[in-house]
């Protein structure tokens, strides 16, 4: 097949808008805030021994994948040994890795650790859990979650199903934890004192374990005749507690809780034969690692910081209005996934397959 | 005079009644019980109505299955801090191998089994044939489950599958069928211990190994063989926990560690070795779990629940330590 000149030109000519238009796209998906610097960047678990973990784990190595300056993404696992996070921390900094994203189990234990990082002039970010210490002074930036949204979100949600007041059951992890009394204060912002608390001040303790926070649920069913809303921050670890109220005759109440497919999957299973039984979810943030690795980034990167500095968790599921979503139940995926995450569900149970 | 002939006619009986330790131990583990169901009864009724009773009663029947396992070793002088990995790791094979399927269910367990034999025999084999010290060595095989329970899960958690479920989480009667796997548990113990000619060798050993020893008993052997009951007794626990709590965290049996060895204390059972009683570990069982949920149904805060329980558990093992007995069993002097 033989060409003319002018047939050869205009050939050239449309591939070169092609390739334009292609580089523009490519151009595009290149978020603002990765950088053209090339960087290496590790995510530091003080405790990954959960699903949660490691949803999140798999959702900061997407997110920080999307950069393409990002050369190389490390992870480490303090298996809830303080003096292992530490090592972690300075092993990778040791290594040359130039950002590290941590969560800082360990709370201000791992703050020196972090401190020396930042001081030899890499990027650290801490999220989640507070480690003390100052944006500037001993890390780039710390980038919070604001409970106290998730529990104005789950106060306005009993607003709405008992708006003439109620009794309700607060379940939160280890005694004193700062993300349930941040829930607390989020709760008490949006409900008056018609809204009575059963529990014992601030809340009742569970260590989120679910054989725990079965007796405790036990105890307070036995207890409380009258019980409106179960306001929790850990729902899937409720699943295998709520069939004590079946056990005592009664319906499950209205539940004001974090998603989960397992706990999703229960309420579909059950709500027919409890009619009380109303499902209110917020995320159960795996997103907020997104947020770290973006700062981290764009600190080593030299790319734009996002402008965000607190995670805000979604609402995710309403049983009542199903708004934002109705309740969601994938059976044929594990019960331990979010489907409030970003990261697929089929992604997510390949990183909870994983060993 | 008078006084006497009533020492000699009446206390040889009063002594025959208390040299019975078993009646002794059975007798304050039953009387703390009782005066427990009471205090509850005054102060939190709501811990002792049936729901609650339902609801907890599972909780009791591990308590108990671990408290007999640990029961035997403790018999031969021992203790079994691997308690803690076994039952985790019994809990999840019997969640990760199935990976939610009931049909694989049984080979799970299976596999779990296997694994308190093997971990048993460990066990037995450091501290009865290389005479290491029980703490030191069950120390060591802990750390190795816990290897396995990171190998097995990684650490994380598995919903169980729906029939352990069922099997585990479920009632039958209307007892939790949890209770039944601890009766089962308490009536093979005790038939075998106190009835069996191979039980009573094993208290005797327990009692004194070097006269047994002369005797011409395999000392070595029963000694081995209590850290394998002990790993089959666990693996049995884990897998119910498993079926209890649906979605069991992959450290379970971390806290069933103290209550185990505290119930056998509070059974009666010499930290020393010798004869065990496995009905008053399994009452102490159902005490120290109503104990945890009266704190909870008073409702105090965390911390005053923890100290109550520290509380009523010195208080419990004091009274064993006070020797009651002392001024019936002392021989009346020669008149």
């Amino acid at each position: 097949m033989k060409c003319s000149v002018r047939q050869k030109l205009a050939l050239a000519g449309a591939a070169t808008v092609i390739a334009l238009a292609c580089s523009s796209l490519a151009q595009a998906e290149t978020p603002s805030w990765c950088g053209s610097k090339k960087a290496t960047i590790a995510l530091l678990d003080g405790y990954g021994g959960n699903s949660w973990r490691q949803v999140t784990t798999a959702s900061g190595k997407q997110e920080a994948l999307k950069c393409p300056s990002i050369t190389k993404y490390e992870y480490a696992d303090g298996q809830g040994d303080t003096q292992k996070a530490i090592s972690d921390i300075k092993a990778m900094a040791a290594k040359g890795i130039d950002a590290l994203v941590v969560f800082p189990d360990a709370g201000p234990a791992v703050l020196p650790a972090i401190t020396a990082v930042y001081k030899s002039g890499k990027v650290i970010v801490p999220y989640r859990v507070e480690a003390g210490g100052k944006a500037g002074v001993n890390y780039n930036k710390f980038i919070g979650t604001d409970f106290k949204n998730d529990g104005a979100n789950w106060g306005n949600f009993i607003k709405s199903v008992h708006p003439q007041g109620g009794n309700l059951l607060f379940l939160s992890g280890p005694a004193g934890n700062s993300q349930g009394l941040d829930e607390l204060a989020g709760l008490k912002s949006v409900l008056g004192p018609e809204y009575k608390f059963l529990n014992p001040d601030p809340f009742d303790v569970t260590n989120w374990d679910p054989a725990l926070t079965q007796k405790v649920l036990t105890a307070e069913i036995a207890k409380n005749n009258k019980i409106d809303v179960i306001v929790s921050d850990f729902g899937p670890s409720l699943v295998g507690a709520l069939p004590l109220f079946k056990q005592s005759g009664r319906s499950i109440p209205a539940l004001a809780t974090s998603d989960g497919n397992s706990l999703g999957c229960f309420w579909t299973d059950v709500q027919r034969d409890n009619p009380d039984f109303k499902l209110f979810t917020v995320s159960t943030e795996n997103d907020n690692v997104r947020l770290a690795v973006q700062w981290a980034v764009a600190e080593a990167t030299g790319g734009k910081p996002p402008q965000e500095e607190i995670f805000k968790g979604p609402v995710f599921e309403n049983s009542v209005t199903g708004k934002p979503h109705p309740v969601q139940c994938r059976k044929d995926l594990p019960g331990q996934i979010y489907l409030s995450a970003e990261l697929s569900p089929e992604d997510q149970t390949k990183a909870v397959s994983t060993k | 005079m008078n006084k006497t002939v009533n020492e000699t006619t009446v206390l040889p009986q009063l002594r025959h009644m208390f040299a019975m330790p078993h009646a002794r131990s059975f007798l304050t583990v039953v009387t703390s019980t009782l005066a427990l169901i009471l205090v509850c009864l005054l102060f939190a009724p709501s811990s002792v109505t049936w729901g609650a009773l339902s609801g907890s009663l599972p909780f009791a029947a591990i308590i108990a299955i671990v408290g007999l396992g640990q029961l035997l070793v403790v018999q031969q002088g021992g203790f079994d801090l691997s308690l803690a990995g076994s039952v985790s790791l019994a809990v999840v094979v019997s969640t990760h191998y199935p990976q939610g399927d009931n049909a694989l269910l049984l080979t799970g367990v299976l596999i779990a089994i296997g694994c308190a034999i093997l971990a048993g025999l460990a066990n037995g084999i450091l501290v009865s044939f290389f005479r290491l010290n029980a703490i030191v060595a069950t120390i060591g095989v802990n750390a190795l489950l816990y290897g396995a329970v990171f190998a097995v899960s990684g650490g994380v958690p598995k919903t169980t599958t729906t029939l352990l479920a069922a099997i585990a989480g479920g009632q039958t009667f209307w007892l939790p069928n949890a209770v039944y796997f601890a009766l089962a548990a308490l009536v093979v113990v005790s038939f075998i211990l106190k009835k069996s000619v191979a039980g009573r060798r094993f208290e005797a050993i327990g009692a004194n190994p070097l006269a047994t020893r002369a005797a011409g008993l395999r000392v070595q052997l029963h000694q081995l063989l209590a850290y394998v009951y002990a790993q089959l007794l666990y693996c049995m626990a884990g897998v119910l926990i498993a079926g209890i709590t649906r979605e069991p965290t992959a450290f379970q049996g971390d806290s069933l560690l103290l209550p185990s060895v505290a119930v056998v204390v509070l059974g009666g059972t010499s930290l020393l070795g010798g004869r065990g009683f496995p009905i008053s570990t399994v009452i102490a069982a159902f005490f120290l779990n109503q104990l945890s949920q009266f704190a909870l149904a008073v409702g105090v805060p965390y911390s005053a629940q923890t100290i109550i329980q520290a509380l009523a558990l010195g208080f419990g093992i004091g009274v064993y330590s006070v020797r009651w007995t002392v001024n019936v069993t002392r021989q009346p002097k020669p008149a």
